[in-house]
């Protein structure tokens, strides 16, 4: 069509010359094209109209607050403010004015990456012994240090063991520092006889040196136990904490029996289990609101093999096996109906083998026997292996043998199971100690005071960037399809979402702790709920395929008849225009 | 903490209340009797064969699992599924059965009235009905609509098809008596296969593993006439928690007049489950004596133990399955001497339904009873103050419009009043969109009636074009209708010696009854791609008439005309000769000096090629860029 109409344009200007038809002795006349002129800008006018009507409702996201609250959290991952304190309970003189400064330095050194749940710490130093009173370094307020006067405490110590000690220096602390925002860690530092580095179960420790000139050791020593421990729970890296987007985790141990018709082993969970785990669920309450649930599962074979081995005289699984270890096709953990929501279910299985399999060990890469026969899954859970007791002699008796779990052995495995607990929630399951000297006390909670802080820090910090990376996802999601529906709803909890985010970043760094813990668990679910929300489905029924299906067979006939029609008029009025002209040049001319 | 006091004195109050109420718990149930509370966990394992009059042999698998009762529930687990157990503690289900069924119970060869047929003959698809112990209505309907929904992630089915308000019902006395808290719903259209088993059987400590359910050959048992997997389970204060997994499956044996149970799930059975407190396989024949069956059939295997009932109507073969072994394996055999003359017991009247009327506008129910007077003759005579009470429950979805009115009942052919009939009616019309009607009809006829039959009209509803399923065109099913006798009970007691919990169950007051067939209504299906097709046409309507328009109020015909001719004159190009020949020519102008002109000049010029030779390349150019985006 428009190879047409310029062929026809060009051939009237072209056979016009010389002929009658050339000139024209009236002006053109508008009305014609003022019509078509005007249909086409009426039509490009009310485009945009037409666009917004067929507009999909798409809820605003405030992506660019999303994306700078992330940069900004990546870049400098919320710290926590927390306040590390030496006190030197000898008499001591520092050859260095700025031991406090030294300390902080060495606990810097030996933070290497920015991780999530750091301290934003402050250091201080006071000697307090007998009558000198000092305090140096830095502290958020003055109710952070160590009110003087603990020199008693030197000669309390004397004689006592090491729980003892603990009890007594935590009252110490209890009196004597108090309303301090954000955690106080302490150290007390005693000249003694024998050298000994003790990290208690709350919130301090205690360390006797026989001689406290050296400061350089002193100052390494501190700076260990803040760094290390109290930081970083002695671990080189937070795993993600298993905790469910609502606050929730079910531990779920199930009894298996590998083959029913050998042997059947039952266990009386409800009475034991739930006595030595009570402490450690009420400990860990502030991080996760845990319950508890038990089955016996039969028939339950593990899926990877197992070869005897001469040397150990047992049925040995290779570490590299492990992962083909449990079996899910044939165990039937299921997830708990009670674990609703979002929640987290962690399964712990105790396994008993079968008499084709008996006893089975878990073999290290070094060709040793595992100690505790038992391997965790992060996020998933523990398995721990149990040789019912005998099963080497390969009774070959025609009765099954229905026993009992005997409560000494459960009591181990709880053990075992708490240690991997412990592991899942990405602390070390029990202290290697460099050295004699240097020494871990265990809580009999599961859960020391200070390690349940550090679970807090990361806790509340893994929800925060967690909800940050959902909320960025569901952003560039929604970016990236334009004809997707986005529900009000879902702009609503994005915006809740962000909302909590900030105010928990806020809480942190004033060391609101509850608060900070609180809306950082609001804004992952928030967040959790407008990912998954159902309506981000229908997406499929408005793509551009139906829009351009419902609008093309009237706007393509249409626009063309308006477009040629308009292009037609207005060349033909040019090239009218300038016949008028050349015949009006030519009337002056002869005129 | 002031939550935790909170629910201990709510669990109390429901406990309390519970208890308060116990004679109406037993009411409500026919499987169960009230037995001595174990203390354990428990589960039982038992398998039943029969002969049915058709030479096919149906086998029927129980499995009781117990709970007692313990503030643990729902926690902590021996042999009981942890899952059921939550199940019961979070939605307070009071009694609930569940049954994914293929085929229909065949009442008229198979058995009518006796325990096995009442308590397993289900309607196809899926079946669900719960009691719950919740006050309140609304809190029921909500429990309800989770339960399906947990079901249906258990099952692996779409159970959750039941919790929209359109699909399911609460029924009064029609279905069970209850005072308002039970729920019913079926979907006809279930297909039922090993998905469904898989879960089920993962409930059973041994699962196919050992044991009776190591018989259940997938090929085998689906190959049959008839399979029903039923889960039952009812919750009380008193006994815990008792679930009776049910697998009933007609199969049809290679040779009619000997069979094995090799032969039948091409399994042998070669011990119990560990787990199990009793594992039995029973045969049951129908008969009245032993010796009598010694003459017509030969049983390969010893029994165990030899009993018949109260009243004779049948013989039980028990086997131990504990004697057992890998070595011995547990194979009973049934060879027929002569051919097989079973009598069995039908039901006093023998139900079903059909739709009447053609078209896609109206209809109309029928349900038919025809009287087996032959077989349950003692139970009938001609006085006039001899009646049969029939209950008629019937779930109709909303877009068939039942018109409840328009009942009709016909007795021996003759149109009877309603008033006279009629002993008891409930109905609850169906609201569009909002919920099913339900009818629950008691009826009382003569006991010396040959047939009856009740007709009801109905329109057809439309649907929104949102809710016709992709498979609108094969129609839309109507739900099996309840028919019950309450005046017949089917009840089988047996002597003390067997402890057997399907035994037991037989036991209970089982009421009579059979459902109808699943019924097909055709709606009107509207053609789904219309809305674009009527888009497409109108839109092209309006263009052209647009077009139209345009170009009467812009064209010149004068000039275009003139233009035409002075064109004429010099060598026109290919394209503008042909149209403007046909315009001439449509336009019924004569060409004249067309013809002179084009004879001196070539027809194909090298402006034609050149011009040719662009749009082609245009068009191919075109091409490219529209498939390579």
């Amino acid at each position: 069509m428009a190879d047409d109409t310029s062929a026809a344009a060009g051939t009237s200007t072209e056979t016009g010359a010389g002929t009658e038809s050339n000139l024209r002795t009236t002006k053109p006349g508008t009305k014609r094209l003022f019509l078509t002129v005007s249909v086409l800008i009426s039509f490009l006018l009310g485009a945009p109209f037409l666009l917004k009507s067929t507009e999909i409702h798409r809820s605003p996201l405030p992506s660019a607050a999303i994306s700078s609250l992330s940069d900004h959290l990546h870049s400098n991952p919320p710290s926590f403010p927390c306040h590390f304190q030496a006190i030197f309970l000898s008499p001591f003189k520092p050859s260095d004015s700025s031991l406090s400064l030294s300390v902080a330095e060495r606990i810097r050194a030996q933070l290497s990456a920015q991780s999530c749940g750091n301290c934003n710490f402050t250091v201080s130093v006071t000697v307090d012994s007998g009558s000198s009173c000092r305090h140096e370094g830095d502290a958020a307020s003055a109710a952070c240090l160590w009110e003087c006067g603990g020199g008693g405490l030197v000669d309390a110590i004397e004689g006592r063991d090491d729980q003892g000690i603990d009890e007594l220096l935590l009252s110490a602390v209890n009196g004597r520092t108090g309303g301090c925002a954000g955690r106080v860690y302490s150290i007390f530092v005693i000249e003694g006889r024998d050298e000994r580095v003790v990290i208690g179960k709350h919130r301090h420790a205690w360390m006797v040196l026989k001689d406290l000139d050296d400061s350089t050791s002193v100052v390494s020593m501190i700076g260990t136990v803040f760094g290390d421990y109290f930081m970083r729970g002695g671990v080189e890296k937070g795993e993600y904490i298993p905790v469910g987007s609502d606050g929730n985790v079910v531990l779920s141990f199930s009894l298996l029996n590998s083959n029913p018709s050998d042997w059947i082993y039952d266990w009386d969970f409800q009475r034991t289990g739930e006595v030595l785990l009570a402490p450690v669920l009420e400990a860990l309450a502030p991080v996760a609101n845990i319950t508890m649930e038990s089955q016996v599962l039969y028939h339950a074979p593990k899926s990877s093999i197992s070869y005897w081995d001469e040397k150990l005289e047992a049925y040995v699984v290779n570490t590299r096996d492990l992962p083909f270890f449990v079996n899910s096709n044939e165990w039937h953990l299921d997830t708990s109906l009670s674990a609703s929501g979002r929640s987290k279910v962690l399964q712990f299985v105790v396994y008993v083998p079968s008499a084709s399999e008996c006893p089975l060990y878990i073999r290290t890469p070094e060709g040793e026997m595992s100690k505790t026969n038992a391997f965790i899954s992060p996020m998933w859970g523990g398995v721990a292996i149990w040789n019912p007791p005998g099963c080497s002699m390969q009774s070959q008796g025609i009765h099954i043998v229905r026993d009992v779990l005997p409560p000494q052995e459960l009591e181990k495995i709880i053990e075992i199971f708490i240690g991997q607990l412990r592991l899942l929630f990405g602390l070390n399951s029990n202290y290697v100690e460099p050295s004699p000297k240097f020494k871990v006390l265990a809580s009999e909670k599961g859960f020391t005071n200070w390690e349940l802080d550090l679970l807090y820090r990361q806790h509340t910090c893994f929800n925060l960037l967690s909800s940050l990376s959902t909320l960025q996802s569901l952003s560039t999601l929604v970016e990236s399809l334009p004809r997707m529906i986005v529900m009000d709803e879902i702009g609503k909890q994005v915006e809740l979402s962000l909302e909590a985010a900030n105010l928990a970043e806020s809480n942190i760094s004033l060391g609101i702790n509850n608060a900070s813990a609180l809306s950082s668990i609001r804004a992952r679910a928030l967040a959790e709920d407008a990912f998954f929300h159902p309506s981000i489905m229908s997406i499929s029924y408005s793509s551009m395929e139906h829009y351009f299906a419902i609008y093309m067979p009237f706007f393509a006939p249409v626009s063309l008849h308006v477009l040629l029609a308009a292009v037609k008029e207005v060349k033909r009025y040019f090239a009218e225009r300038s016949k008028y002209l050349t015949f009006r040049a030519s009337k002056l001319k002869s005129s | 903490m002031a939550s935790h006091t909170f629910l201990s004195l709510l669990l109390f109050y429901l406990y309390s209340f519970h208890l308060l109420r116990p004679i109406y718990c037993s009411f409500g149930s026919n499987g169960f009797e009230t037995t001595s509370v174990p203390k354990e966990e428990e589960f039982s394992e038992e398998l039943l064969l029969k002969p049915l009059p058709d030479y096919k042999v149906l086998a029927h698998f129980h499995f009781t699992s117990t709970s007692p009762p313990s503030s643990s529930n729902g926690k902590h687990h021996h042999l009981f599924p942890k899952s059921i157990a939550q199940l019961v503690k979070k939605y307070k289900i009071r009694e609930l059965e569940l049954s994914f069924t293929q085929g229909r119970w065949n009442y008229d060869r198979w058995g009518a009235s006796d325990p096995l047929s009442t308590a397993n003959g289900k309607p196809p698809g899926v079946e669900l009905w719960a009691l719950f112990d919740i006050p309140t209505k609304e809190e029921i309907d909500a429990t309800w609509r989770n339960l399906t929904h947990s079901l249906s992630g258990l099952f692996c089915a779409s159970i959750n098809f039941l919790e929209s308000s359109t699909s399911y019902s609460a029924p009064l006395w029609g279905f069970l008596p209850n005072n308002g808290d039970l729920r019913y719903g079926a979907l006809p259209r279930e297909a039922v296969c090993t998905e469904n088993l898989t879960p089920w059987l993962k409930l059973l400590p041994c699962r196919d593993k050992a044991g009776i359910a190591s018989l259940l050959d997938r090929p085998s048992i689906y190959r049959g006439h008839y399979h029903s997997q039923r889960l039952k389970l009812r919750s009380d204060g008193l006994n815990g928690i008792v679930i009776e997994q049910t697998l009933s499956v007609v199969l049809q044996p290679i040779d009619r007049t000997s069979w094995s149970m090799h032969q039948l799930f091409k399994k042998s059975l070669t011990g119990k489950c560990a787990l199990a407190k009793s594992s039995k396989v029973f045969l049951e024949i129908e008969g009245t004596l032993v010796s009598q069956n010694e003459n017509i059939l030969e049983l390969v295997g010893e029994a165990d133990m030899v009993t018949n009932d109260q009243r004779d109507h049948s013989t039980i073969y028990q086997y131990n399955v504990e004697r057992y072994s890998e070595h011995e394996a547990l194979d009973i055999r049934v060879n027929w001497k002569k051919l097989l003359q079973v009598s069995f017991l039908q039901a006093p009247l023998h139900a079903s339904r059909f739709l009447m009327g053609s078209g896609n506008e109206r209809g109309s129910i029928a349900i038919s009873l025809q009287s087996a007077r032959n077989s349950t003759k003692g139970l009938y005579d001609n006085s006039k103050n001899c009646f049969t009470r029939v209950v008629i429950f019937q779930v109709v979805p909303w877009y068939v419009k039942v018109y409840y009115h328009t009942l009709r009942i016909y007795v021996d052919g003759a149109i009877r009043d309603a008033k006279d009939v009629v002993e008891k009616i409930n109905v609850a019309p169906s609201e569009d969109k909002v919920s099913p009607g339900t009818l629950e009809m008691m009826l009382q006829f003569p006991c010396g009636m040959m047939s009856a039959a009740l007709t009801l009209d109905f329109d057809k509803g439309f649907l929104h074009i949102d809710e016709y399923p992709p498979d609108a065109n094969q129609g839309f099913d109507i739900p099996s209708a309840l028919v019950s006798f309450p005046d017949f009970i089917s009840r089988r007691i047996y002597p003390d010696s067997i402890s057997s919990p399907l035994l037991q169950s037989y036991k209970g007051r089982n009421i009579v009854k059979s459902y109808t067939e699943v019924l097909l209504v055709p709606l009107t299906t509207p053609d789904f791609s219309m809305p674009y097709n009527v888009i497409t046409f109108t839109c092209t309507v309006l263009a052209l008439y647009f077009g139209s328009m345009v170009n009467v109020l812009r064209r010149r015909v004068s000039e275009e005309e003139r233009l035409a001719k002075s064109k004429d004159k010099r060598k026109p190009g290919l394209i503008p000769l042909l149209i403007s020949k046909i315009s001439n020519k449509v336009r019924g102008i004569k060409e004249d000096s067309a013809n002179q002109s084009q004879s001196s000049q070539p027809i194909l010029g090298p402006k034609v090629v050149f011009k040719v030779v662009l749009i082609a390349l245009i068009a191919v150019l075109g091409h490219y860029i529209f498939n390579s985006s």
